[in-house]
């Protein structure tokens, strides 16, 4: 019994940091411009989609895709924004909630008629086999997916913190008139926020294929994991990001251990309600 | 050279116009104050001529040149800076960050060190607390560094929006005699305020506005013994 906590909190610990990845490029967006895009896990699941295709046709490791996904998936936030965002931002919340819920039920229907709903995985990755800790056993793929993903929150912290754009967009994070007044276009950073929100999720995604397989429904999960971290989360900067997605995969490896692997979505739902219960703010929230 | 012209602005919020036919005019290395009581369209003014607002009708030339309708970014590109009511620092970040934050803009990148030794030569309880977060200065000090920031983007025009607002007086006090400093440094400055009497001892002239009107103009000497002006907002 013990083993088994054991090898789930760390698979836990794993998985948390890719999930405060993915909830990254939502957590970004929102802290940007206050709208919550309800397709965020339908990026996700097509961004999967992506590193499957391409990994095939270009006989290349998913792992490997990211390089290609990543910018991809920028000028795609870039696109989204520009065709819908831009239209909706500082609008009525309920504009804002219809046309992100429209994205979300056109992407996973476009998803679902291209390509069924039969589950794909990656024919060929180079992150196999595992490395073993005494009684744990970790495998390499979410091993690498981990690393990956600290490490790209470590790179946003740092364009964040230490560069004239990252400034730029903390700045209209804060304050969007005031930081207008000052001579930044906010509707640059709009963008500049939604396109990097994109690129984290196809790196993630790509990470994500070396252990898990793609179906047109994968994106409800990763929809409401990354809510739940955001809320968790509330404005709490990159690290309450990955504290709450942390916190997540350990809850989710507790709930393995003692109960039912198929009551996690449930368990983590209902954590979600209790911390809008009692920190509606967030755990992490400044403000 | 005539730094802000506004000719017969109408603005409305929705179907409720504010702002009727409001025209004044301020020169290079002028002071000039708009006065006037709560409600009366002072804040509107000024986010209409600093591009937060569009107007419905009327013009707005800054430098010889038609911004009318321009956005707020590109108004800040051309020289013109707002201290917006109620200070809007940015909370979570720190003093210093705030102050990069306003050399944003290319045309201010080269004179950051410089403005920055000026702005805490003017300002030297805001060097002490550089690297605080911005959120935990007092009501004084983060109407500073909101004037601070504004002086780090080289303003051709400094508007200022009721800077003693919510401020002991004490504070008031010192918050107005760093705008004497600044006007005396020979900065184009339109001062919008409630607390008349020290509004138009640091200005050339004076506007009165009521009701979405100009009612009165006329230099600060003029204003100030004009009978109504000292009945009504004056107290004598
Ligand atoms: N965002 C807004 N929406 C609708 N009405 C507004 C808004 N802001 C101000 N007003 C109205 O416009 C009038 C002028 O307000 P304002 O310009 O803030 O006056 P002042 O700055 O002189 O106190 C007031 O009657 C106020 O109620
Ligand atoms: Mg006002």
């Amino acid at each position: 019994m013990l083993e088994l906590l054991l090898q789930n909190l760390v698979n836990g610990i794993l998985m948390g940091c890719v999930y405060a990845l993915v909830a990254l490029g939502l957590a970004l967006q929102f802290g940007v411009m206050d709208i919550i895009n309800f397709a965020h896990g339908e990026f996700v699941m097509i961004a999967m989609y992506l590193v499957f295709w391409i990994s095939l046709y270009l006989a290349i490791p998913g792992s490997l895709t990211s390089l290609i996904v990543a910018p991809i998936y920028f000028v795609f936030g870039l696109v989204v924004y520009k065709l819908v965002i831009d239209r909706i931002v500082g609008t009525y919340p309920l504009a804002q909630i219809a046309a992100t819920i429209g994205l979300m039920v056109l992407l996973r229907n476009l998803a679902l008629a291209a390509w069924r709903a039969q589950p794909r995985g990656l024919q060929y990755e180079v992150l196999r086999g595992s490395v073993t800790l005494g009684p744990v056993v970790v495998p390499i793929s979410r091993l690498t997916a981990a690393l990956v993903s600290v490490g790209t929150m470590l790179a946003l912290h740092w364009f964040l913190t230490h560069t004239r754009l990252g400034l730029a967009l903390r700045a209209t994070s804060d304050d969007m008139q005031a930081a207008s007044l000052l001579g930044i276009n906010v509707r640059r950073m709009f963008a500049l926020a939604f396109g990097l929100g994109c690129a984290i999720i196809g790196i993630a995604a790509a990470f994500i294929m070396t252990f898990q397989q793609v179906n047109p429904e994968s994106g409800l999960t990763w929809g409401l994991i990354s809510w739940i971290i955001v809320v968790m989360a509330g404005l709490g900067g990159v690290s309450g990001v990955l504290l709450s997605g942390l916190i997540l995969g350990m809850v989710e490896a507790l709930e393995i251990t003692f109960w039912d692997p198929r009551a996690s979505l449930a368990v983590m739902y209902s954590l979600f309600i209790l911390i809008l219960w009692v920190k509606p703010r967030g755990l992490f929230g400044r403000r | 050279m005539r730094a802000l012209e506004v000719q017969n602005l109408n603005v409305a919020y929705g179907k409720v116009q504010v702002l009727w036919d409001v025209s004044f005019h301020v020169e290079e290395g002028e002071s000039v104050c708009i006065i006037g009581p709560n409600g009366a369209g002072k804040t509107t003014t000024l986010h209409t001529v600093s591009g937060i607002l569009t107007p419905l009708s009327g013009r707005i030339t800054f430098y010889g040149e038609d911004v009318t309708g321009l956005p707020a970014w590109e108004l800040a590109e051309r020289g013109m800076s707002l201290v917006p009511e109620g200070r809007r620092i940015f909370p979570n970040l720190t003093v210093l960050e705030n102050l990069m934050a306003a050399s944003y803009m290319r045309r201010c990148r080269d004179s950051f060190e410089e403005n920055l030794e000026m702005v805490f030569d003017l300002f030297p309880r805001l060097k002490e607390r550089r690297d605080q977060v911005a959120r935990t200065l007092s009501g004084g000090e983060a109407q500073m560094l909101a004037i601070a920031r504004a002086m780090i983007t080289n303003p051709r025009l400094l508007m200022l929006d009721e800077p003693s607002m919510g401020l002991a007086p004490i504070l008031v006090s010192k918050v107005f005699r760093s705008i004497q400093r600044l006007r005396e440094r020979g900065v184009t400055i339109l001062l919008v305020e409630q607390h008349v009497p020290v509004a138009l001892r640091v200005s050339d002239r004076a506007y009165v506005l009521e009701n979405g009107r100009i009612v009165l103009s006329g230099t600060s000497e003029e204003v100030a013994s004009n009978k109504k002006v000292r009945e009504h907002y004056l107290g004598i």
